[in-house]
């Protein structure tokens, strides 16, 4: 298997030690992440699990009238499928993918399985679970208090840390439907960020030029997601160590 | 044997029940109490039977946003049931009352040992999540008045009673509103006779009546118990 590969590119597979891994290895099976693609949808049947090698993730929570608003976003730091191992109903959510990549999917019932033996693979999951609520509180707050331009900073930075390069594919239009707003708010704060050289945005493509301004300009919203998914991520990996 | 209280608890199995009854410590939770701070150890897991807790963010040290709230249907301090023993926010007591409250070493050591506890905690974390994202969205596109029936039902749900205490100003924080926001969109309700709100009083006058002015999230919400519950 080539380096490129592997179920390792996924963080949380790569924390897991040797023999659970091994494990799980015959059934991970490699998947392409298209834009746009929806990978689970609010009421539909219990979905696989999706563990992003590269790629972003975006949850979007659906409203009953069908609007909708992303509430995290999720890459190679964690996974998708919560709701197959935490048990309970179907959550008002959707997954799209938010930027193209590809993915280990486990099939729910060989994941539940797993979770069952209460090894390494469960408390890597529960802690994932914390730090993806976190960020679900962290998007509620920002939604309610903060400028257009900070939310859209924080989305920016939250993507580009999912990323390789800074480099991001994306329409105004969705990252107004990511943020649950209009186009034009979109632009305009888009727009300020371009003439201060913080980013540059052409014909669909974002490039970030400054992070540390970026950073600068953004709420705090994104250093609290950031720090307690290291955090709790990094304390992951000490415990296999 | 006394009827329990707190629904959590009921959903076990009497055998996993009676094995966390000596830990559980009978309190009385006062209004405006602190159980946890945000990134502070947390101390003690609460079970409310007739009292009602708010997980509030802050934002600059400031109370900005309700993003859960638990009653009866739940447990206070769920990341120690994710092995996490923090949290990013802050429980605060909303409406006085008994609880059951078990220490947090204890609590780890009789999680790690029943896995029917297990089973209930992961599934009430998985209705949290589905509170917390409703709470993202809902405040994306729904106005305040919508937003407060919501709320108000969501808290009777919780203290099993139509008639509760709440000030202006911590009404405007669980909103993540300023306080005149919150005095317009109760007198709308007032004047609809779907509430009665004097001195910190409400009282809640025609549910039925409330439930059509909330906006759809409380009943998504409360979809995701009822699934959760099954």
């Amino acid at each position: 298997m080539s380096a490129r590969r592997t179920p390792k590119q996924n963080r949380l597979l790569a924390a897991l030690p040797g023999p659970e891994l091994l494990r799980l290895l015959p059934h991970l099976e490699r998947v392409l992440l298209p834009l746009g693609a929806v990978i689970y949808e609010s009421g539909g049947a219990q979905a696989h699990a999706y563990f992003p090698a590269s790629g972003i993730i975006s949850l979007l929570y659906v409203m009953k009238d069908g609007a909708a608003a992303e509430i995290a976003v999720v890459g190679n730091e964690g996974m998708v499928g919560i709701a197959v191992f935490m048990g309970g109903g179907t959550t008002p959510s959707r997954a799209v993918v938010q930027s193209a990549g590809s993915a280990w999917r486990l099939e729910p019932a060989l994941l539940k399985a797993e979770f069952a033996r209460g090894g390494a693979l469960q408390r890597q999951l529960l802690r994932y679970t914390q730090a993806l609520i976190t960020q679900m509180t962290q998007t509620a707050v920002c939604n309610r208090h903060h400028l257009l331009e900070q939310q859209l900073c924080r989305w920016l930075l939250l993507s580009l840390d999912r990323l390789p390069s800074n480099e991001l594919v994306m329409t105004q239009q969705l990252i107004a439907n990511m943020l649950g707003v209009r186009r034009e708010g979109v632009t305009e704060a888009a727009g300020r960020l371009q003439a201060d050289g913080l980013i540059d945005y052409s014909r669909g493509r974002i490039s970030v030029l400054n992070r540390a301004g970026l950073e600068k300009r953004a709420c705090e919203c994104y250093a609290v997601v950031r720090n307690e998914s290291d955090r709790l991520l990094q304390s992951q990996i000490a415990l296999v160590a | 044997m006394a009827a329990i209280l707190n629904s959590l608890l009921a959903a076990l199995p009497r055998k996993s029940y009676l094995r966390l009854l000596p830990g559980l410590a009978p309190v009385e939770l006062v209004f405006g109490e602190i159980l946890y701070e945000p990134d502070q150890p947390i101390e003690h897991v609460y079970f409310p039977t007739q009292s009602l807790v708010s997980l509030l963010t802050l934002v600059e040290g400031h109370l900005a946003l309700e993003v859960g709230l638990v009653g009866w249907e739940g447990m206070v301090g769920f990341p120690l049931a994710l092995g996490v023993d923090t949290s990013p926010v802050r429980a605060l007591v909303q409406g006085g009352g008994p609880a059951l409250r078990m220490g947090a070493a204890r609590f780890r050591a009789e999680l790690r040992r029943s896995p029917p506890l297990q089973r209930e905690l992961h599934r009430y974390v998985a209705t949290m999540m589905a509170q917390i994202s409703q709470t993202a969205g809902c405040n994306r596109f729904h106005v305040v008045e919508p937003r407060l029936a919501r709320w108000l039902l969501m808290t009777r749900d919780r203290v099993r009673s139509g008639e509760f205490r709440m000030t202006h100003e911590f009404l405007s924080h669980m909103l993540g509103v300023r306080r005149v926001g919150v005095t317009e969109a109760a007198s709308a309700l007032q004047q609809r006779k779907l509430i009665e709100y004097t001195r910190g009083a409400i009282k809640i006058l025609d549910h039925r009546g409330l439930e059509k002015a909330a906006c759809p999230c409380y009943e998504s919400v409360k979809d995701m118990h009822r699934a959760a519950s099954l």
